[in-house]
């Protein structure tokens, strides 16, 4: 526990303030989860954030470790689930690249589909939190609500289930898609898109939203590099990196679409390259439409219980957050020996301590919320 | 202050269009065909039995182990002069639905089609006073097989949409 | 001395005590009405519907939150400071209250008229931030208290921008009284002559009663509830109320100060029943305004707020004055009013603009180029 901490201001001698210890607790609206901080404030001003994290924490890799790859799929659902998809993915990719498996065609196009929606669902779900954190009595949340409903009724015709789809397969898909699945997702495109457009009418041009993440929480690209930090955080401070065009896998590289890269590394940047990449994804997803044709989603030899040569592997893709990376090695047999999960959002949280130190209260909420972290992923 | 003016017309934009509230309870929105609620397991409506035989197959792949599975010798079997062909029958099934994590794997590892994952939210009551109220027994999981209240989905692992069409063309086919 | 009432005269402290009853039983009931109509206009905004269910069409709910919040424990921080912590919900309650003794209503319909109107307005209004420092003191809570300075700073940085935008109104119709302002609105409401000090005074009043984007005393999602948040039950809904009801007051002073309350266009002539419309149309729409601005915009940090206030909003509402008094002294035509109000709303609102950067040329992209197809090896 952290002792209460006494500690005169160096501002002058005639006035000897205490700082105040303030527990941003588990509970909290605007934590995203259950996080805990606990702030040093002088004032208004945060000296010191000391994160609490592991409220979350359910030991999803150490019972990967006793479930074979096919049971193993649904708990990693369950350490992203705002984007389950590309969790999945993840796990799934570093199993077929130490069994050796190739993906049938119409099985990577419905998986980058699928991706790509999610990716939208998911930065919807960060627009509508953290509009909430600005301010904005509820209208930024409602309407990524109103988005998100219409993707997740999409998922379920799908997969059959709106949030832990457990749809990915080693060495494909589990079952094909329904068959009006592309006149469905033009639908969706084609909302998702005004959502996008509601979005961005409300909040980016409004000058006090931009009066309150213009230049708050700052992070340098070298610091950015320094501490880990991946996906449009790390984009927003002008690093060019994004591993669906440097490390392509699935289809990315047969496709053209742009990376968004920020100036300033502030609030309003990463904020802001994620409203441009839900573009870039609708863009990618009306291409792989295009090139969705009828074919076989297993291979033709899917043993009934898949075992793989020993063998370890690190195969990372672009979640939503970031840098999503799976560590398996396998020792033979059918289930992994060891499956560490490289989560994105837990180093992005490492530049809280830093982002936060000498901005006001308020804009320590703002400054969490812009990192966009899913407490499922941090404590897995 | 223009900014302020753009946020402001298109909250009244969104003011004038229609709202997407949907009214529960009077409206109930349409669940899509294969959408997974709780497995259930299937009646075998023409000799009258299961058609779980109790091989614990899904017992096995359960990733959370919800299941206990316990198999008798099939009273009904032809050799004692009865119409199943299954020797085995399934004698005490009990899924925990506090632990289903409605994965979908006891319904592609099961060789005979005997599980299927209910795809209305209807068959069972979920919310309960005692958890213990949440493990299902084997009457619980065929009555809404037995009573024909299912709709379910079963899919085969690796179908596409080519398949299931030559499949329903040859179902239809050989009912006419 | 007697007054009238409804033909009988009574004992002026007779008279007054019926009045204020009056005044406060329609003030219960127009403040449920209010709450339920923020509650359906701003889920109309957010493309839903609000409450449905409780009663038709939902209109039970206000009732529905009262019975709930009665029925609540009322729970009292072991270390709550006893006295502060009993009395703020009073000290937040009663100058509101009081606050409705000058509102003019519609013609002859008010509880005094004083000759200092305007005067006595500002100055008991601002009782109450008084009310929400005890609250946040009294509570033994560390967001109370960032609440509660939060809001006496707020309050008292607006409270020189609201009463100089009144005042300034004031001069343009020659008296504090707020019906024989309403009366000299019967040609040309004075929003037309004070564009200025409208916003001014929507500004500050919206930043008095605490609501977006002056809302960071009670900010929900940082330090939930702010001053408020030890309070349960009925205590806790007499701030709520107090809000409330401190918006009907600021909407209808500022119709009848600015947007000619029952008079203007045709009120006196055609008498009470379009007067009653004029008043309440005019306060809806004032109220409308208020909830429009809450649907759609964030929330400004405490030092931008006071920044706001003391660097922008004071030195143009001492600007409005003295143009008023150039206007006054010289004799001009109003329409130099209507023209210096429109230059200086403009020079207002160049000045916030320059405050933040433009941003929005599209930031750096690497397109990414395709691949070439390899050709066939046969």
């Amino acid at each position: 526990m952290v002792e209460v901490l006494s500690q005169t201001s160096d501002r002058s001698a005639e006035f000897e303030t205490q700082d105040l210890l303030l527990n941003v607790g588990p509970q909290h609206p605007s934590t995203h989860g259950v996080f805990r901080m606990v702030m040093t404030v002088d004032g208004e001003v945060v000296r010191d954030v000391i994160p609490y994290i592991g409220y979350l924490h359910r030991g999803a890799e150490k019972l990967c470790e006793t479930m074979d790859f096919r049971q193993g799929i649904g708990f990693m659902d369950r350490t992203e689930y705002l984007a389950a998809f590309n969790a999945e993915l993840s796990y799934v990719m570093a199993v077929e690249a130490l069994a050796d498996l190739e993906v049938p065609e119409r099985a990577q196009w419905i998986r980058m589909i699928l991706s790509e929606l999610n990716r939208l669902s998911s930065h919807f779900m960060f627009l509508g939190a953290f509009g909430v954190d600005t301010g904005v009595f509820g209208t930024p949340f409602i309407y990524a609500w109103r988005e998100r409903e219409a993707l997740i009724d999409l998922f379920e015709e799908v997969s059959g289930d709106r949030m832990m789809y457990a749809y990915f397969r080693p060495g494909g898909v589990a079952w094909d898609v329904p068959i009006n699945f592309v006149d469905r997702v033009k639908e969706v495109l084609k909302s998702s898109a005004q959502g996008i457009d509601d979005f961005d009418s409300l909040l980016s041009e409004n000058e006090i939203f931009l009066a309150r993440t213009q230049g708050v929480g700052a992070i340098s690209a070298e610091r950015a590099i320094a501490l880990g930090m991946s996906g449009p955080s790390l984009r927003a401070s002008g690093v060019d990196m994004d591993i669906r065009r440097d490390e392509p896998y699935l289809k990315y590289d047969e496709l053209e679409w742009d990376v968004i890269t920020g100036d300033h590394g502030d609030v309003f940047d990463r904020y802001y390259c994620r409203v441009l990449e839900m573009r870039e994804s609708i863009k990618i997803i009306s291409q792989c439409l295009d090139r969705l044709a009828p074919g076989p989603i297993l291979p033709e030899k899917m043993p009934r219980m898949l075992r793989t040569p020993p063998g370890e592997v690190y195969l990372r893709t672009e979640a939503p957050r970031g840098e999503y990376g799976v560590y398996m090695v396998s020792r033979g047999g059918n289930r992994p020996y060891r499956c560490k999960v490289r989560s994105s959002c837990l180093s992005n949280l490492q530049a809280l301590h830093e982002l936060t130190v000498g901005e006001y209260v308020a804009d320590a909420i703002i400054i969490l919320g812009s990192i966009d972290i899913v407490l499922s992923e941090v404590d897995r | 202050m223009r900014g302020i003016a753009k946020s402001m017309a298109r909250t009244f934009a969104v003011f004038l269009r229609k709202p997407v509230t949907r009214d529960y309870p009077s409206y109930h929105k349409p669940i899509p065909e294969r959408d997974r609620a709780f497995p259930l397991l299937l009646w075998d409506e023409g000799i009258d039995e299961p058609f779980c035989t109790g091989c614990h197959a899904c017992e096995r792949a359960c990733p959370v182990e919800c299941m206990t599975v316990l198999m008798k010798d099939n009273p009904n079997h032809k050799s004692l002069d009865g119409t199943s062909s299954r020797r085995k029958i399934i004698d005490k099934f009990w899924i925990d639905y506090a632990r289903c994590m409605r994965c979908n794997i006891c319904v592609e590892v099961c060789n005979f089609d005997a599980i299927a994952m209910n795809n209305t939210w209807e068959g069972h009551e979920t919310s309960v006073y005692d958890r213990q109220d949440l493990v299902m027994d084997l009457q619980q999981l065929l009555s809404q097989s037995r009573t024909g209240n299912i709709n379910e989905w079963v899919p085969v692992l690796g179908q596409t949409n080519e398949t299931v069409s030559e499949a329903d063309a040859e179902d239809s086919e050989v009912s006419n | 001395m007697s007054v009238e009432l409804f033909g009988t005269s009574f004992n002026p402290w007779a008279d007054a005590a019926i009045r204020l009853q009056l005044v406060v039983g329609f003030m219960t009931v127009v403040v449920m009405g209010l709450i339920y109509a923020e509650r359906k206009i701003l889920a109309r905004f957010h493309q839903r519907v609000g409450p449905q269910k409780t009663g038709p069409r939902g209109l039970l709910q206000s009732v529905a939150d009262a019975v709930k919040l009665v029925g609540k424990e009322d729970l009292r921080p072991a270390a709550a400071d006893p006295w502060t912590f009993e009395l703020a919900p009073y000290f937040v309650f009663i100058p509101i209250f009081l606050g409705f003794v000058i509102v003019p209503w519609v013609q002859d319909w008010n509880v005094r008229l004083l000759e200092l109107g305007i005067l006595y307005f500002v100055a008991i209004s601002s009782i109450s931030i008084v009310g929400w420092v005890m609250a946040g003191w009294g509570s033994d809570n560390r967001y109370a208290i960032i609440g509660a300075l939060r809001a006496a700073a707020q309050g008292i940085s607006y409270e020189l921008p609201l009463v100089l935008a009144l005042l300034s109104a004031a001069m343009i119709a020659g008296s504090l009284q707020l019906d024989k302002i309403v009366e000299f609105q019967s040609t040309v409401p004075l929003i037309v002559w004070q564009p200025l000090g409208f916003f001014i005074f929507f500004v500050a009043a919206l930043a008095e009663l605490n609501r977006t984007p002056f809302d960071i005393p009670v900010g929900e999602s940082e330090i939930v509830g702010g001053p408020f948040v030890e309070y349960s039950g009925i205590r806790w809904s007499m701030f709520f109320l107090a809000e409330y009801a401190g918006m009907l007051i600021m909407a209808f002073v500022g119709s009848s100060v600015f947007l000619g309350g029952y008079s203007w266009p045709f009120g006196e002539d055609f008498g009470l029943p379009l007067q009653i419309l004029l008043a309440a149309g005019k306060g809806g729409l004032f109220i409308f305004l208020i909830f429009w601005v809450r649907a759609s915009v964030p929330r400004l940090r405490i030092d931008q707020l006071m920044g706001y206030s003391w660097k922008i909003l004071l030195p143009f509402s001492f600007l409005q004055i003295l143009i008023n008094g150039f206007v006054l002294v010289y004799g001009l035509p109003h329409i130099v009013l209507l023209i210096t109000g429109v230059l200086s709303l403009g020079l207002l609102f160049w000045v916030t603009e320059g405050i933040v950067q433009r941003p929005l040329e599209p930031r750096r992209r690497r397109a990414r180029p395709t691949i070439v197809q390899e050709a066939e090896v046969s």
